[in-house]
C-alpha cells in the first residue's frame, strides 16, 4: 500500500497490533501509522473480502493492487465511512446465528477520539475486555452511535466498529454491552 | 543414518562396530555431528540461512490478512470458532500449524517470543518452532515466561500469571466440545447457533452416575462470556481457571480444522458443573516436586530408572510440568506465582494446598479453590 504512504509489511503488522489490542480492550485508544482509516483498511482488504467506501484515493490505491471488490454498504464485509454515513449502519451485514462472523466490519474516519471524557459522544462500555466499566468519547453524532449499538442488539450477530482519526484507533467490538450518553 | 557421527572426524572405533568402515555415503549424508545436550544447541550449530528470500515472518502478507481478520473477529465474538482459510506450512497439520499461523501474524521485530509444548521449551517442536521466528520474524526468543510479550503453548497455560501486556496463543487440536457428544459438525454449529448445550449437561450427568464425578480430565466444556461453549484445547482441568477474568488475551488456533477463537481479557470463563458435583482440579495429594519442591505447580508422573535399587528398577516421581517455572523455583524455592507484578495475592489457578487438605475428599476448595 506505498501508494497510501502505508509499508505494506511493517505498518499493516503495527495497525493490526494496534487493533487487537483496541478490540480486546473497548474503550482503549491505540496509536496507528497515519492516516489510521486507510492503515486500517489496507491492513483488513484484498481481494477476499469486499469494501464499501467513497473515498476515491483508497479505492484507486486498493484497485491498482487487484485488491479492491467494491460492493454496497449494505453486502460489505468492510465498509468504510467518513465523519457522518449518509445510510443507516444497521442496514449493514450482520452475519447469521450459525455464522455471526461475516458480519461486516465498519470503519468510521473520525476527528475526536479520547478515553475516559472528551468532547465527542460519550459511550460508555461492558462486557468482554472491559474491567468493570470503561468509557470512551468519540467524534460521532448520537444517533448514530445509538444506531451502531442497535446494530449488535441481536449478538452474537452484529458489525464490529472501529473508530479512526489521524493517527490514533479505538473499536467498539459487537460483544460490548454500551450506553450512548 | 542422521545419528551416526562422522567417523572420520570423530573418535576413531566409534562408528565402526560393525566392524566396517563407514562409506562415503555416510559422511555425505547427513554425517555431520551436532551437539546433542539440546534441541536448541542442535538447532544453532546447523547452518541456517535457508530461509532468506522468505517474506517477513514467513507468510506471505495476504495470509496474514486471513488470520488477522479472523483473528479480530473471533475477540469480537468470544468463544465463537471463527473459520479461515489455514495454509500449508512447513511442517504437518496437527503439529501446531494453527498456532503458527497465527504467532507469526501477530510478531514484529521487537518482539520476544517463547514457545512451549506441555509445559517444556525445550522439546523438538517448541524448539523448531522458535528457530523459524527466530530465523523468519527477527525477534528475541526466551524461555522465561515473565519476559515473554507472546507465548504460543501446546496443551498448558504457564505457572506464572501473564500480564496486561502478554498474549498467549494455544494449539488446538479439536475445535468442538461437543465433538464429544455428536460427531455431525452441521449438527454442534446449530447447537452453537442457539446456544442449545442441553446434550453437553447430559453428557455431564452420565459421567456423575458413572463416576461420582465429573470425569473429563482435558478439554473441559466451558462456557465462555454466558454465550459459547469453548473447548479450551487439551489443557489439564488445572489450568482452565486461569483464562476467566484474565489480565491476558488468549487466542486459540487450530490449523487442521481451520478455526481461529478467542478468550479476550476480563472475559467471563466457567467450567461447566453442577451445584451438587463442582468443577474440580486434579489433585496431588501429599506429593511434590521432587526437582523443586513446589506443591501448588501442576504435577506429572515421570517413571525414572532407579539404579542404585539394581538394574531394570524404577520408580515413579512427580515433577512440575511447567519447566521454566521449575528451574526459578529450585533457585528461589519460595517464588510466588505472582512475584512479577506490583500486586499481590493475584488468584492464577490453584493455590497452594493447606495441610488439612489431606482427606482428599474431593472439593475443590481444600485445593485452594477453582480460581472462581
Amino acid at each position: 500500500m506505498r501508494a497510501l504512504g502505508i509499508d505494506p509489511v511493517h505498518d499493516t503488522r503495527r495497525t493490526f497490533d494496534s487493533l487487537l489490542a483496541a478490540m480486546s480492550r473497548p474503550g482503549t485508544v491505540h496509536d496507528v501509522p497515519a492516516p489510521a482509516d486507510h492503515a486500517v483498511v489496507a491492513t483488513l482488504l484484498d481481494h477476499e473480502v469486499t469494501l464499501s467506501t467513497d473515498d476515491e484515493t483508497l479505492r484507486d490505491a486498493l484497485a491498482a493492487q487487484g485488491r479492491l471488490d467494491h460492493a454496497p454498504h449494505a453486502v460489505a464485509d468492510v465498509v468504510h465511512a467518513r465523519e457522518h454515513t449518509g445510510w443507516d449502519v444497521r442496514d449493514c451485514e450482520r452475519g447469521s446465528l450459525t455464522e455471526p462472523s461475516d458480519g461486516a466490519t465498519v470503519v468510521y474516519r473520525v476527528d475526536a477520539l479520547a478515553a475516559g471524557g472528551g468532547n465527542g459522544t460519550t459511550l460508555t462500555l461492558s462486557g468482554p475486555g472491559v474491567d468493570g466499566t470503561a468509557t470512551l468519547s468519540v467524534g460521532l453524532p448520537e444517533a448514530e452511535l445509538t444506531a451502531l449499538a442497535a446494530a449488535g442488539s441481536g449478538y452474537p450477530r452484529g458489525v464490529d466498529a472501529v473508530f479512526a482519526t489521524e493517527d490514533r484507533v479505538a473499536t467498539l467490538p459487537r460483544s460490548a454491552t454500551v450506553e450512548v450518553a | 543414518m542422521t545419528e551416526q557421527p562422522a567417523a572420520d572426524e570423530g573418535a576413531p572405533g566409534e562408528g565402526t562396530t560393525d566392524g566396517g568402515t563407514p562409506t562415503a555415503t555416510d559422511t555425505a549424508d547427513g554425517g555431520t555431528p551436532v551437539p546433542t545436550a539440546s534441541v536448541d544447541a542442535a538447532l544453532a550449530s546447523l547452518e541456517d540461512d535457508g530461509l532468506r528470500g522468505y517474506n517477513y515472518a514467513y507468510l506471505d502478507e495476504h495470509t496474514k490478512r486471513e488470520v488477522r481478520r479472523a483473528m479480530l473477529k473471533a475477540v469480537a465474538i468470544p468463544g465463537h470458532q471463527v473459520p479461515y482459510a489455514s495454509r500449508p506450512m512447513p511442517l504437518a497439520r496437527g503439529w501446531g500449524t494453527g498456532g503458527i499461523q497465527a504467532s507469526l501474524s501477530l510478531l514484529g521485530p521487537g518482539d520476544t517470543f517463547k514457545v512451549i509444548d506441555q509445559g517444556a521449551d525445550g522439546s523438538v517442536n517448541a524448539a523448531n518452532i522458535r528457530r523459524l521466528a527466530d530465523n523468519t520474524a527477527d525477534v528475541t526468543t526466551t524461555t522465561d515466561t515473565t519476559g515473554a510479550d507472546l507465548i504460543q503453548s501446546r496443551h498448558r497455560i504457564p505457572e506464572e500469571v501473564l500480564t496486561d501486556d502478554q498474549r498467549l496463543v494455544l494449539q488446538v487440536p479439536i475445535t468442538d466440545p461437543l465433538r464429544n457428544v455428536d460427531p455431525s459438525d452441521a449438527a454442534n454449529r446449530r447447537r452453537h447457533a442457539h446456544a442449545n448445550y442441553g446434550k453437553m449437561w447430559v453428557h455431564l450427568y452420565e459421567n456423575v452416575v458413572e463416576y461420582g464425578e465429573i470425569n473429563i480430565a482435558a478439554r473441559y466444556p466451558t462456557m465462555v462470556a454466558g454465550r459459547y461453549l469453548m473447548d479450551p484445547s487439551p489443557i489439564p482441568r488445572w489450568d482452565v481457571p486461569k483464562l476467566d477474568d484474565a489480565d491476558h488475551l488468549t487466542i486459540l488456533a487450530a490449523g487442521r480444522e481451520a478455526r481461529i477463537y478467542a478468550v479476550p481479557p476480563h472475559t467471563a470463563v466457567e467450567p461447566l458443573a453442577f451445584t451438587d458435583r463442582e468443577f474440580t482440579v486434579e489433585r496431588f495429594p501429599d506429593q511434590a516436586c521432587h526437582a523443586c519442591g513446589s506443591t501448588d505447580t501442576y504435577l506429572v508422573e515421570v517413571s525414572e530408572e532407579a539404579t542404585d535399587r539394581g538394574a531394570d528398577a524404577f520408580e515413579t516421581r512427580y515433577a512440575c510440568n511447567d519447566t521454566s517455572f521449575c528451574e526459578k523455583r529450585r533457585e528461589h524455592p519460595e517464588l510466588s506465582k505472582d512475584h512479577h507484578l506490583d500486586r499481590e495475592g493475584v488468584d492464577w489457578g490453584p493455590g497452594t494446598p493447606d495441610a488439612a487438605a489431606d482427606d482428599d475428599t474431593g472439593s475443590a476448595a481444600d485445593q485452594g479453590g477453582t480460581g472462581q
